[in-house]
């Protein structure tokens, strides 16, 4: 079991490394150079010495494989390097905003089980009645509904006209609580409608094909009551697919939540991505992807561990 | 077999759904606004990239570094310049200017010296500067401080436009000693706090050398990237002031009784070209192109109607240099562009590209109108629209044939627009590339070092006649630069013309009613 997770953990490791590795050579290789663009921002012809002194405080004029090497090193000491812009450490601003950004997505998967699950489950038990149209249709209508549109519309009803919520922003909870959460729930809604209708389906169609098994059968045979077979014995089983879907969906979302960080003015890790990659911000650029990918490799890995825990039948050797 | 749910069970099951909505319902209106106080809420386009106060880092940071910092000299309501640290400034017969600075204080408490703005040219002009300025105050030959209130510059030539230099927000006069990036200033507002990416609070200078000034006990600065948002949230009177109202916007936010917007014509759109390779290499096909597009269109296409044709140099009508019989130098007139092409030796067409960007709607939608227009004398476009980063790079490599650009001239003098016309300088994303017409070049040497209005007038228009003859760029349309605010602010004024982005400094007398 051990070895197992050892060699998992090292695998994960190395993954995590070439990714970083991918985008940091990458990343030289697109048009841009981060001292032009910086001092350009006005839209003027920088000065030309100007823009040469900064490349060599940026230190954009060594040799990119030892620029390679001062990377890993720092990677080694765990210090993700400074911002070629204004030279803020890295690492703290991570630490700043990827918190904000898993909130969002985990109250956006709590939101979206809370509506999907049941909803699925309803429209399961009415196979092919109105309610299970009626659910299948609406699904079909978030699910192709980009997220930019559905935050416009809601900060449109919400904001403008009832007046209700700010226009997109975010206050630390410890600051104003209230306030915190007004501000959570509008992004978090928007990425919800997809994520719900996502699990809706899930959830109805493992539903159907649990209902359909014998032990299902022999409980109603022996008398259980139609709400215990439903909740305690359907819908237990049914979830176990939905929930690795809930999980491979958030992983999915660290990283992908920009549009809505965007048009929310959420100071997530998103919306910092993007922002250093329109500014060939390099060291800003592979800090924040490594962070995800290694997020997201060792949900992975926790993922797999897990099943080999609940399930024997899965082989712990490699 | 058929299942059915009871109501209760699905009602305990869709419980989070009814609360959610439940909750929303409680919050009633108004309880999310900030409570009434005294701090303007600016919204800003941007998180200033760095804090390099004398680097040129783009109009957001500029609107801060104008809340914290104060030059030698700033830019007033009417456009035109007027003291700040210096009370007065004055340049003698040999073109030796002098600065007299008034009593003014930094953030710290230390008066401002001459000391200090020796230190800034210095800084500004030194071998690793990164400022916006360097190549400016590396023309400045001797510094002179015969005592702490005098300042006296002299430059190898006699230079007409050194007041303008201190003008800008990226020559903000420093304390001795202090790093670029210090916001220790002696503006009206003292830094006190920011988010990265996120919020820069700055709160009132009472030592602010303006007697009465600023009206307002501060300036919380929250960016809103979205150009949406930033309306949404003028609207929602989350924000006071927001910069960079989108066109599309301009007419809702006019119509708001609850909100003012307040545009100048100002910054430009303009086409430039690859001259290292052909066909525009020949000044004809460049000036084919100038006369081939229906400006009209483009400025309603890009800017929803706000904006004016501009068939010659971006100077505005009420300019002293705006010269009447060349205001239609690129006329409209695909006759005279076939002409032209014909002429040429194109009179059958040809393909070429045209760079532009996906990133910003104006210069996409210029890109496609100007496409459609150049098509109908035979010029077959394709377009190349990258992001705004590759294109900058593009443009600097001259990886194009035509290109669109928008930017604004650094003041309304003519000067100003050096940075668009002399062609003699280093490769740049702002210029044509690998075009440079000594004549241009020349007049803009000469108007720089004339001290005489009326020598000045004739040279320049001298230049604009060179400009729309030999096409080494062709003007597209002026466009209008907004900012919108809420109704109970005044004082805060969007600069004419050119001097739009520098609108920040008029937040000192930004007040409530």
């Amino acid at each position: 079991m051990l070895r197992y997770i050892a060699f998992r953990v090292l695998i994960a490791l190395v993954l995590v490394w070439l990714v970083s590795t991918l985008v940091f050579l990458v990343l030289h290789l697109v048009p841009g150079d981060p001292a032009e663009l910086l001092l350009a921002s006005g839209n003027t012809a920088p000065d030309p010495e100007a823009v040469a002194a900064l490349r060599e405080q940026m230190g954009l004029n060594r040799p990119i494989y030892e620029q390679y090497l001062t990377f890993l090193w720092d990677l080694l000491h765990l210090d993700f390097g400074t911002s070629l812009r204004d030279g803020a450490s890295i690492g703290p601003e991570l630490a700043l905003r990827l918190p904000r950004t898993l909130e969002l997505i985990v109250a956006a998967s709590i939101i979206a089980a809370l509506i999907g699950v049941p909803l699925g489950t309803l429209a399961a038990m009415r196979a092919g009645g109105i309610a299970d149209k009626i659910t299948s249709a609406s699904a079909s209508l978030a699910l192709s509904t980009p997220v930019f549109v559905v935050g416009t519309a809601a900060i449109l009803v919400f904001a403008q006209w009832l007046g209700w919520v700010s226009a997109g922003g975010y206050v630390p909870f410890a600051e104003d609580p209230v306030r915190h959460i007004k501000l959570l729930l509008m992004p978090a809604c928007t990425i919800a409608l997809g994520l719900s209708a996502v699990l809706m389906r899930m959830t109805r169609a493992s539903v159907l094909e649990v209902l359909e098994r014998d032990y299902v059968r022999t409980a109603r045979a022996k008398g259980v009551s139609r709400r215990r077979i439903i909740w305690r014995h359907v819908v237990r089983t049914a979830l176990v697919p939905v929930v690795t879907i809930l999980g491979l969906e958030m992983g999915t979302l660290i990283g992908s939540t920009v549009l809505i960080e965007y048009v929310f003015n959420w100071p997530g890790i998103s919306g910092y991505l993007v922002r250093a990659v329109e500014a060939r911000d390099y060291p800003e650029v592979v800090g924040i992807v490594l962070i995800i990918s290694f997020i997201f490799v060792f949900l992975n890995l926790l993922v797999d561990i897990t099943y080999a825990l609940l399930d024997p039948r899965v082989k712990l050797a490699k | 077999m058929t299942f059915r749910i009871d109501r209760r069970g699905f009602v305990a099951g869709s419980l989070a759904t009814g609360t959610m909505a439940g909750t929303m319902a409680l919050f009633g209106p108004g309880a999310l606004r900030a409570d009434e106080n005294k701090m303007l809420r600016f919204g800003l386009s941007a998180y200033p990239p760095s804090f390099d106060m004398w680097a040129s880092t783009g109009t957001a940071a500029g609107t801060v570094k104008l809340m914290i910092h104060r030059g030698l000299l700033s830019y007033g309501k009417d456009g035109l310049l007027r003291g700040e640290l210096a009370e007065s400034w004055d340049v003698d017969e040999n073109g030796v200017w002098t600065f007299k600075l008034r009593d003014a204080r930094f953030h710290d408490g230390k008066p401002v010296t001459a000391a200090d703005v020796k230190y800034t040219i210095e800084q500004v002009a030194a071998p690793d500067s990164t400022a916006f300025r360097r190549s400016q105050m590396a023309l400045i030959t001797k510094i002179e401080t015969p005592d702490d209130k005098t300042v006296r510059l002299t430059t190898a030539e006699p230079i007409a436009t050194v007041p303008h230099w201190f003008a800008n927000f990226n020559m903000a006069i420093l304390q001795e000693g202090a790093d670029k990036t210090s916001t220790v200033g002696a503006g009206p507002f003292k830094f006190d706090s920011t988010e990265r990416g996120v919020k820069v609070v700055v709160t009132r200078n009472d030592d602010y050398y303006k007697p009465g000034l600023p009206k307002v006990a501060g300036i919380e600065v929250i960016v809103y990237s979205d150009e949406n948002l930033r309306v949404a949230a003028l609207e929602a009177g989350d924000v006071d002031i927001i910069e960079y109202v989108p066109w599309a916007a301009m007419s809702r936010v006019e119509e708001d009784p609850n909100l003012k917007l307040d545009t100048v014509p100002g910054p430009f759109m303009y086409l430039t070209f690859n001259g290292s390779r052909k066909p525009f290499d020949n000044p004809l096909v460049r000036k084919a192109v100038g006369h081939a597009i229906k400006r009209e269109d483009v400025v309603e296409a890009a800017f929803y109607g706000r904006g004016a044709p501009l068939h010659h140099l971006p100077l505005d009508p009420s300019s002293p240099f705006y010269n009447e019989d060349l205001a239609m130098g690129w006329d409209f007139d695909p006759e005279k562009a076939k002409a032209l092409l014909a002429e040429a030796g194109h009179g059958d067409g040809f393909d070429c590209t045209m760079l532009s960007t996906a990133q910003y709607g104006m210069h996409q939608s210029t890109a496609e109108v100007s496409q459609a227009y150049l098509s109908m004398i035979g010029i077959n476009v394709t377009l190349d629209l990258p992001d705004w980063s590759t294109r900058v790079q593009k443009g600097n490599e001259g990886q194009y044939d035509i290109a669109v650009m928008g930017t604004a001239a650094e003041s309304n003098d003519p000067d100003g627009m050096t940075n668009v016309l002399d062609g003699s300088q280093k490769a740049s994303f702002v210029r044509s590339f690998d075009i440079s017409i000594p004549a241009i070049n020349e007049a803009l040497a000469k108007g720089r070092q004339s001290f005489d209005p009326a020598e000045r007038k004739k040279i320049y228009h001298g230049m604009e006649s060179t400009v729309i003859d030999q096409s080494p760029m062709v003007f597209l349309c002026s466009r209008a630069q907004g900012y919108g605010t809420a109704a109970n602010v005044s004082g805060f004024k969007n600069l004419p013309g050119q001097l739009t982005f520098q609108s920040g400094v008029t937040l000192e007398d930004a007040m409530f009613g």
